[in-house]
């Protein structure tokens, strides 16, 4: 089910991720595991011939083959990875110019809540904690903070940013569905960071001009 | 009992202090996982009370920051100061006393981080210390500056270690010992402490302007310009490379432990040396993607990914090189072979999950999360600490000549990685839960996994009490286990268990054909496994008269010193706040004088006393074979002068290409003031070298006209300096703590006691050579001395045209 | 050559280039070009003095790799930072 581009992007290309980590995973392991219990010590076991002995260097042992061949298939495995982050990337960090009315925000981070600024073209308004959108049109959030290194993340739509004091990072995207979602810092910054939540809160479009008409606006 | 207190606080034999770093980090490894139970018991259920935010902040920090600074590391350094030298076929380091002192220096600010909690607050902002909120204006707590002291103190001993190993591994090898032919465990090592010589000083610098910052209140690391971002490069500049410094060793101790128990070579073992080489050339290259979503822009983003997933090929290599040796092996598994085996495993899923974190799209979900702190956590617990507990089991038998209990030990392995994986595979579940935070609330639905991290974490804690229990009372009633009870081949198996104070009776020789020689003997009987020749029969220790031996060697100033810098430390940690706005600190006098006074009696007597430090001529030491292991190690020591001030400059670099408004060339600095310093210290250069040249040609009065000469020429450049300021301070410069005025102080007063340390060895080499030293053929201290000197020379040639012409 | 005579030939090349350095502001008017060959000079001083002071010159080259290693990671620093801040955004 598709909760915002973020989610449904990130989603994607974890699978992508996980499925080629499982692959190579599973072979690696079974490579090992198998000549853990081929070649363990039994009294059938074959003396090696070239066990090394204290008063010798040991000999050389390996083909170049091998190495040529590991690292042949572990460009094959991690090109599509880079490809794919690149591809994700680019949409990540190429927000939408246009925005609807009321969908481009300002995020203030503070220690410990977060503040939420509209502009309606005349003069801002602030709220703090309750961030609200409207469903199915492009967001845009420039976040920063106001006084040390916050983390501005929304859980469940795979998308977070760093707001730091100074600097404003713009992230965006496209929710899919109306509800709530839980905002939270993710980066260590002081005895409240734990509860320094807010909540995203996914409206109808109806729902949300009426706020924005009766609130912002005013 | 007061000999055996005198031998462990005065000892310098690398044995004696590879044992005293095992034993502390143990015990610091103890202390930090009881932290971490703490906070696995408060994060078992939603809405626990166990803990508070502030105290749960304090425990995570000072948790990472002991595992990775008091115990990774230390743990390692341990067995490579017992093994290295024995591996290749030296009597000791190559700087005893200066070894000692790295152990003590470590020790001292292990207690200085420990005592910052009793000092308002233990640093509470994540090890990774990220800024503006370590700024005195956030978090004002005296412990917090303590915490900056205890790592600075730490930095210096590693520093110390750094060029120690260095110089012995590259300069003291047995004749034809040539490095193609070390052990990998011997290489990791080196390859580690070129890592840690590097890395380090950026750290070191991070720290000191951290520290300036809160005590002078300059405004670095809380400013706009400067700020997070700034913080984030410089830290994380030293601190990717510092995961592959705590990572390195234990997998040098996996690829020399399987291939013994597997019966066969390394597969592969010159490929997984020039993996390793190149992961630490490029392990300087990847920091950016702790940097991931700060905004650094597509360019670097991407940079930054390729760089971090193509670090994954070489461990690649490494990985499957290390399971290949298992190919038509006769495996053992006994305990070391387990914990190398199972450490590879955990390895495994580590290294995989970091290539997720590799990817900047992922990152921008992943980043801040338990996902992040489960792929650590199977790499430094599961690859680095599981691994050189392998280690510990390994070399148990040298080191106290002693078998453990194997049972015992197979046990503990079976439920150290099942607790491992029921505590840690649960966090790549909680992909959405933030790291370091107190508590979570019911609806998020994070209880389930928590718990059962929280019983892992318990499990894989008790296990560790059967691993003390093992080791304590094998090492009193455990049988005999012999020189080599696993047939092994390097040479630290060809010494009796445990060594005798000398090490080697003769030093081995490695001849072309691939034999080593001991003694006289020609090489060794097939088959036998042990050596045979002059003073090694099988299974008994050489007869010598260990206690005069022992004694030599014996100085009591290294612990001083190191508790001279740990009084001066505090000094300068413990002061009460002294502004309201800024704040910033007043230094402790009464302590910092102590220290000082103390430091400089240890620094007298360590320079005084009669320490014969045995140099054998024929030894392997390419590529410096010409040079003296008292030059390489000052040069190694300059190579890590390079770093600290290349960061204090590239950090005045980063604030002032943010800053679009910053104060044209001489309006703020007197340019006459930088040209007539530049033109006394490049004078000072000159006398520094005549007097070398005159010591050389036997010239007393040169010498001496030569080294007064310096010694004036540096007091008229801090002469001159310190009228500057005074006229700066006068005018206000540096009371508005702009930022134009905080690089300029911070930079060249970092440079300026510099000048001061030279100038002070000066009036030492002056009160020499009026004695008549030096003019006799023994004027290399006059060479050591002018190598830092011009150093200090060559940076001020870069800081005057930076700060006061452009 | 004399080695003491040397030693003062390097030192009066050091001089005279720390003049040309103070001066160059009005020779260069353009500043990234100012900039850069202002730290030119100054690394030309740098290489004189470890060279013939620090005796590099007549030691094994392995000996130079200590500093030349360190300024190649230093500069890897601050160029790719430089990078952050300034491109790609």
């Amino acid at each position: 089910m598709a909760v915002s581009s973020t989610q449904v992007q990130f989603d994607s290309l974890f699978g992508l991720f996980t499925y080629l980590a499982l692959t190579v995973g599973i072979v690696v392991f079974s490579f090992l595991i198998y000549l853990i219990i081929r070649y363990r010590e039994k009294p059938s076991s074959r003396q090696p011939s070239d066990t090394p002995i204290l008063g010798r260097s040991p000999p050389s042992r390996g083909h170049s083959r091998t190495v040529i061949l590991t690292l042949t298939l572990s460009t094959i495995i991690i090109v599509p990875l880079i490809i794919g982050s690149f591809g994700a990337v680019d949409k990540i960090l190429t927000p939408p110019q246009n925005v609807c009315q009321g969908c481009a925000i300002e995020v203030t981070a503070h220690q410990f809540y977060w503040q939420f600024t509209y502009s309606n073209g005349t003069k801002p308004y602030r709220t703090v904690g309750i961030l609200r959108v409207p469903v199915e049109q492009n967001i845009r959030l420039n976040v920063t903070s106001a006084d040390v290194f916050h983390d501005f993340g929304i859980i469940g739509y795979d998308i977070k940013t760093d707001a730091i004091p100074g600097r404003t990072n713009t992230i965006w995207f496209y929710p899919d569905i109306t509800g709530n979602f839980t905002i939270q810092c993710f980066e260590l910054c002081g005895v409240g960071h734990a509860t320094m939540k807010g909540t995203l809160m996914v409206m109808t479009q109806s729902a949300y001009s009426a706020w924005y008409n009766s609130t912002v606006v005013h | 009992m007061l000999a055996s207190a005198r031998r462990w606080l005065y000892t310098t034999n690398h044995k004696d202090v590879g044992i005293l770093y095992l034993i502390t980090s143990i015990f610091l490894f103890a202390a930090a996982g009881v932290l971490a139970l703490t906070m696995r018991t408060q994060l078992s259920v939603p809405g626990n009370t166990l803990l508070t935010a502030d105290i749960y902040n304090q425990f995570v920090t000072v948790h990472g920051m002991l595992m990775i600074f008091w115990v990774l590391s230390p743990l390692a350094f341990g067995f490579a100061n017992f093994i290295i030298p024995l591996q290749i076929g030296c009597r000791d380091l190559a700087f005893p006393r200066l070894n000692a002192m790295s152990y003590w220096f470590f020790l001292f600010s292990g207690v200085m981080m420990i005592l910052s909690f009793f000092f308002g607050a233990a640093p509470d902002l994540g090890w990774t210390l990220y800024s503006p909120q370590t700024a005195a204006l956030f978090t004002p707590t005296i412990g917090f500056n303590l915490g900056a002291g205890a790592l600075i103190l730490m930095t210096v001993s590693i520093t110390m270690s750094s060029v120690n190993f260095l110089v012995t591994m590259l300069k003291m090898r047995a004749p034809g010992l040539k490095l193609r032919y070390m052990s990998v465990f011997s290489w990791a090592i080196l390859i580690t402490i070129f890592m840690m010589l590097y890395a380090f000083p950026s750290f070191l610098a991070a720290v000191v302007l951290l520290y300036v910052d809160r005590a002078f209140g300059t405004v670095y690391f809380s400013s706009i310009q400067g700020g997070s971002l700034l913080w984030d490069n410089v830290f994380w500049f030293f601190g990717h490379p510092e995961v592959y410094i705590v990572l390195f060793p234990a997998l040098g101790i996996i690829a020399d432990i399987i291939p013994t128990f597997a019966r066969r070579p390394l597969y592969g073992a010159k490929y997984v040396i020039g993996a390793m080489v190149l992961v630490a050339m490029l392990s300087f290259a990847v920091w950016g993607h702790h940097m991931f979503v700060t905004g650094i822009g597509i360019v670097s983003t991407k940079l930054y990914t390729v760089t971090t997933i193509a670090i994954s090929l070489p461990f690649d290599v490494m990985i499957i090189s290390l399971i290949e040796t298992l190919g038509m092996a006769k495996l053992r598994l006994k305990a070391p072979a387990l914990f190398a085996l199972g450490a590879v495993a955990n390895f495994i899923v580590g290294g995989i999950t970091g290539i997720f974190l590799a990817s900047v799209a992922l990152d921008y979900a992943l980043r801040g999360t338990y996902f992040v702190v489960a792929h650590f956590h199977y790499l430094m617990v599961g690859a680095s600490i599981i691994g050189l507990i392998g280690g510990l089991y390994y070399w148990f038998p040298k080191i106290t000549g002693r078998m453990y209990d194997e049972k015992l030990a197979k046990i503990h392995f079976v439920i150290s990685m099942i607790g491992f994986q029921i505590l840690y595979f649960p966090m790549f579940l909680l992909l959405d839960m933030p790291r370091r935070v107190v508590t979570y609330t019911p609806d998020t639905g994070w209880g389930l996994l928590n718990l059962t991290a929280t019983l892992g974490g318990f499990i894989f804690g008790g296990a560790q009490l059967l691993l003390f229990y093992n080791l304590y009372r094998s090492s009193r009633i455990g049988p005999p286990s012999g020189p080599n009870p696993w047939e092994a081949w390097t040479l630290e198996w060809a010494l009796p268990s445990p060594p005798p104070p000398h090490d080697f009776d003769v030093i081995p020789t490695f001849s072309g054909d691939g034999t080593i020689r001991f003694g006289t003997s020609p090489g060794l009987p097939n088959g036998s496994g042990q050596p045979s020749g002059i003073g090694y029969p099988n299974g008994s220790s050489v007869k010598h008269d260990s206690s005069l031996l022992h004694s030599e060697g014996l100085s009591p100033w290294p612990i001083l010193m190191a508790f001279a810098a740990f009084i001066l430390f505090l000094g300068l940690t413990i002061g009460k706040p002294a502004n309201p706005q800024p704040v910033s600190y007043q230094p402790f006098w009464p302590l910092i004088a102590d220290g000082v006074i103390l430091g400089v009696i240890s620094l007298f007597g360590y320079s005084r006393e009669k320490f014969t430090v045995h140099e054998d001529t024929h030894v392997e030491s390419w590529p410096f074979k010409q040079v003296p292991n008292m030059k390489l190690g000052i040069w190694t020591f300059l190579g890590a002068e390079v770093i600290f001030f290349g960061v204090l400059i590239g950090s005045y670099f980063f604030v002032r290409t943010n800053d679009a408004a910053w104060p044209p060339a001489g309006t703020l600095f007197d340019i006459r003031n930088g040209f007539a310093m530049t033109l006394v210290l490049l004078t000072s250069s000159l006398t520094a070298i005549m007097a070398l040249a005159s010591a050389r040609a036997g010239n007393r009065s040169g010498l001496i006209a030569s080294l007064g000469g310096t010694l004036v020429l540096g007091a008229a450049f801090l002469y001159i300096k310190a009228g500057e300021w005074f006229s700066l301070g006068g005018s206000g410069v540096f009371q508005n703590y702009s930022l134009p005025a905080t690089s300029y102080f911070i930079t060249t007063g970092t440079h300026g006691v510099h000048v001061f340390a030279g100038m002070c060895m000066t009036v030492y080499l002056l009160a020499n050579a009026i004695k008549g030293k030096y003019i006799n053929g023994d004027h290399t201290a006059l060479e050591h001395f002018g190598l830092y000197w011009h150093f200090v020379d060559i940076v001020w040639v870069f800081l005057f045209p930076l700060f006061y012409l452009i | 050559m004399n080695t003491n005579y040397l030693y003062l030939l390097i030192f009066a090349a050091l001089i005279g280039e720390t003049d040309i350095e103070v001066n160059l502001s009005s020779i260069i008017p353009a500043y990234n070009e100012y900039v850069t060959v202002l730290l030119g000079i100054a690394g030309t001083k740098a290489i004189l003095i470890a060279m013939f002071y620090q005796h590099l010159r007549y030691e094994p080259k392995s000996l130079s790799t200590w500093v030349i290693v360190g300024l190649v990671i230093a500069s890897l620093l601050m160029g790719l930072s430089f990078v952050q801040l300034h491109v790609g955004h």
